[in-house]
Order: C-alpha cells, then structure tokens, then sequence
C-alpha cells in the first residue's frame, strides 16, 4: 500500500495530475493573472499621463446661447428640436457648486438627454458671487431674479406657460417663487432632490441646530461663506469619500473611459462656489433652523409663500442614499402641495448619481423625461 | 539539632507577625483613595473604533472568498471604507459630536474675528499709502453697479408693463 502511494507520487511528479488533475495552474487562474499583469501596466501608463500631462477636461459642451444675464446669474437656452411646446426652465443650487455637472460631457449630461427629448430647454445658472454679493438673499432670489428669468424664458420661447425643474437648493428656491407668485404660468414643476421639510434633513440638519451653530455670529464674522469653508462642510458630511473615489480610481484607473468621467467629475467635484453671506443667514435661519417653507411661516417680499398654493402637476424624485436631501425629506412635497396630479420616485444613488453618472442615465433622466413630455 | 520545643514559639511568632503585617497592608492599601481616572482624549473615538472594526469584521464575514487577489483586496478595501463611512456616520450623528464642533466653530470665530479685522485694517492702510483703492472701496463700487443694474431693471419692467397696457388700449 505504502509502496503504491509512493508510486502514484512519482507519477504524478513525473507526468502530473491525470484526469483533470494537474499541477499546473487552471487556465482561467492564468488568465485573470494576466488580465490583472495588463491593467497594472495600463494604471501605470495612465497615472503617469495623468501627474506628468493632465488634461483640462472639456464640460458643457451642448451648444447654448446667452438669453439674459442679471449681476452674476445668466440664463442659457440650450439648442433642441423643440417638438414639445412648454418650455422647462432648469434652476440648480445657487453657490456650493458650478452647474455644469448637469452638462458634463457628450453621452453623459442630463441637458443633452432632455434637448434630444425635445425640450427646448433652459438653464439658470446663478453665477460665482463675490465680496459685492454678500447682500444678496435668499428672498432676493424669490422676488427679483426668479421672476425675471421666468418672464424672459416666456419671451424668448413665445410659449404661455413653462415647466419649472429644481434640483437640490433649486427646488426650495424653486417651489417658494411658486408659492409666492402663484399668478406666474407654471404647467409643470419637478422636483429632483430638494429639501423641503428640514426636520428630516440629517446630519446638515443637527450640525446646524441653533443649540450648536449661531449663523448670525458666523456671518458677521466670515462675511460671505469662502469656497473652502463650503468644501470642507461637505467633504466632513461624508469623510471617506475622497478615500473610496481614490481607490475607485485606482481599481479603473486602466479603463480610459472611467479616466475620462473621472476628469471631469473630479473637476467639477473640487471647484467649490461661495455663498454670499446674507444668503447664507437666510437659507440655515429660515429653512434649517425654522423650517419656515414647509411651516408655511415664509414670506418673500411682503407676499406669503404657502407650499399648499402650488397645484400644477408635480413631480418629486429622491435618492435612496442621499445623505445630503434625505429622501423623505424631499418626499415632503408631495404631501404639501395641492396638486391633484402628483408622483414620487425614489431611485436608488446618492445626491450627485440623479443628475451624473450611467445610473442617472439609464434609472433617472428618462423617467424625468417621460413624465414631463406628455404634461408639455 | 535544635529542640522542638524552642522551634515552634518561633514559627509561631514568625507567622503572627506575617499575618498581622499583611493585614496591616490590607487596611492600608484599603484605607488609600485610587486615583482618579485619567483624562482620556480618545473616549469619544474609541467606541466609534471599535464599532468600525466590528461592523468590518462582519462584512468581511458575509463576502465569498475568490481565488482572484486583487478582487479580493479591492473588496477587503471597499468593505472597509464601507464599515468607516457608516461608523463616523453614526458617531456624527449625535449631539456630543454636533455640540462640539459648534464649540470648537465658535472658538475659532472668536479667535479669527480680531486677526481678520487687523489683517484687513492693515492692508487697507498699505493701500492708502500706495495711494490705491482698498477691498472694500472697490467692493462699495461693485455694490453701487449691483444696485444700478437693479434699478434699470426696475425701470424697464414699468416700462414694459405701460407699453403692454398701451397695446392693450390701442383700437384694432
């Protein structure tokens, strides 16, 4: 016996494993250890292009023109078929970031999908304010600039009515110039991850309870809020991020599509815009700290804003994992307004993946698209 | 050879005073207050360390082994920024974390408010002796343009809404 499995040793180191037993490495194993050698060698190219040449990476690319611009606010209309009537004016966060995440880059920019809908297709974009800003408000926006740029989409289009679509800080902005104007021809609004009830708003939420943030002390002291500040009070929201991003980069750093998406993502990512400071006072006293909007407590220019006036058709969508506009949060909407015609999604993602992202494309923007186009 | 008899008082001597001293150092040590606990600037982290090692340990418990390395090690990696992330989620999400960030916001604002009004009162100084206009002088220009810009606008909305009404007035 001893004898025979001493030969089968010798077999087998002499001539290897018989019926499938080999001591040779599977194939497969010796594949993805030479897929794995290739992209190593491809991460090494690319980091090295990427420290020693960097790319500037190209963004909004859609084709626009200039409609009319107000101190720093400007407002675009995009080029598109216009096959449906009602035009859609497009307001974003005023400050924290620049807009055109929202037209990144060919293939990936929620303005792209929604003029080849055939939108014709708007764009507030607030600007990048500076020292001279800083008394500019929240109720400023509602009562002078809101109104404007909705009165001059109106001209431009020759249409009677607009479909208005807010995301992020937009939205509130958006449903409280809804609110207090409800004379203003609005057929349709959307909105894609605005707070509305604050006292689910999270982590932004407790960090500035009055009990720990004095917001008028800290305007009076920073004047407008500095890029940096806004930066660092987003990066703290979720401190692993730059972490994972980095290692996400890493693992597709061989795949030159992802590199590209990277490029521009990380560029909008890191380029932070200030708040003016009376703005700033203004959108944590009344909407974080007193939840004024949803408490129908708003006034915006000695005319109130109760969400309950707005009835056109509405449309609310949230992220599953947004920590930034928690969904229920955003889903207040739904609840306040007396619409009759209203729908919530919830899709899963974060805050960012609505508007960016292969997700946003394939989950988000079409189900944006589909419920507007037969409403315009 | 020592007698029994002169051995014994001996050891029984010796074994009274070894009971009466550690009794002895018994009431004393019981007689001496421990020492306070020492200030521990980690207390509010170490539960949040011990949370994220535990929640990490668990993921990596559910996650199939593959016989590819570096899958392998990008999931080690994902899993355990994922039990961070949640675990400085949690520990952010309470009010010892809020209260003290709002302390140390306000430390900060107290702090920097002199040094900011200082930097700037010097600055506009240099300014002045270079005879060139200061931050907040051309800050004040820029202002008065916002607020031009504000006004024009005004006129041309009263404008436009005499214009309307006119049209509207005007026999077809």
């Amino acid at each position: 016996m001893a004898l025979e499995r001493f030969a089968d040793v010798v077999e087998r180191f002499t001539h290897g494993y018989g019926n499938g037993h080999t001591l040779e490495p599977r194939a497969e194993t010796v594949t993805q250890w030479q897929e794995e050698l290739e992209r190593v060698v491809r991460r090494a190219e690319n980091l090295q292009r990427m420290l020693t040449n960097p790319q500037e990476p190209r963004v909004g690319q859609t084709p626009r023109q200039e409609i009319y611009k107000k101190n720093k606010s400007r407002l675009y209309r995009y080029q598109s078929k216009r096959t449906h009537r009602t035009p859609l004016l497009f307001v974003p966060n005023l400050g924290i970031s620049r807009p055109y995440i929202f037209d990144l880059m060919p293939g990936g920019s929620f303005v792209e999908h929604m003029t080849r809908e055939g939108f014709d297709f708007y764009m507030l974009d607030w600007g990048v304010f500076g020292p001279e800003d800083n008394d500019l408000s929240f109720e400023d926006c509602v009562t002078k600039i809101l109104p404007r740029m909705a009165r001059k989409v109106l001209e431009s289009s020759g249409a009677e009515s607009l479909s208005v679509l807010g995301y992020c800080m937009g939205a509130p902005l958006s449903a409280s110039f809804l609110a207090a104007y409800p004379e203003t021809p609005v057929k349709n609004f959307i909105n894609m991850a605005g707070p509305i009830d604050f006292s689910k708003i999270g982590l932004f939420g407790l960090w500035l309870d009055p009990k720990y943030f004095n917001v008028d002390r800290f305007v009076e002291t920073v004047g407008a809020v500095p890029a940096d500040m806004v930066k660092a009070g987003f990066k703290l929201l979720k401190p692993t991020m730059d972490l994972s991003t980095n290692l996400n980069l890493w693992w597709n750093l061989w795949n030159d599509k992802y590199v590209e998406g990277f490029n521009a993502l990380n560029r909008w990512a890191n380029e932070y815009v200030a708040f003016p400071g009376e703005f700033f006072r203004q959108w944590v006293g009344d909407f974080y700290q007193r939840n004024k909007l949803f408490r129908g407590e708003a006034v915006f220019g000695g005319r109130p804003a109760r969400l309950s006036s707005i009835s056109c058709p509405v449309f609310v969508v949230g992220a599953k994992e947004d920590y930034i506009a928690p969904p229920e949060c955003v889903r207040a909407l739904i609840d306040a307004v007396s619409s009759r015609d209203k729908d919530y999604v919830e899709l899963p993602g974060g805050h960012i993946s609505l508007i960016a992202g292969r997700g946003a494309s394939l989950h988000c923007w079409p189900k944006v698209s589909s419920w507007l186009a037969p409403r315009s | 050879m020592a007698d029994a008899s002169t051995v014994n008082p001996l050891l029984d001597m010796w074994r009274k005073q070894f009971e009466e001293s550690a009794a002895a150092w018994t009431r004393m040590v019981g007689q001496v207050q421990a020492p306070p606990p020492p200030t521990d600037p980690t207390a509010f982290w170490r539960p949040v360390l011990n949370q994220g090692i535990e929640q990490w340990a668990r993921l990596f418990a559910q996650t199939p082994m593959t016989p590819d390395l570096a899958t392998q090690w990008k999931q080690f990696m994902d899993q355990w920024i994922e039990a961070w992330s949640k675990a400085l989620g949690q520990a952010m999400n309470t009010d010892a974390y809020a209260q003290m960030m709002g302390k140390y916001l306000d430390q900060w604002l107290v702090a920097s408010a002199p040094m900011k009004k200082a930097a700037e009162q010097q600055i506009d100084q240099a300014l002045q002796t270079l005879n060139m206009a200061s931050r907040s002088q051309l800050t004040a220009v820029a202002k008065q343009i916002v607020e031009l810009e504000e006004r024009l606008e005004r006129m041309e909305d009263t404008l436009g809404a005499i214009l309307q009404r006119l049209d509207h007035k005007e026999p077809k």
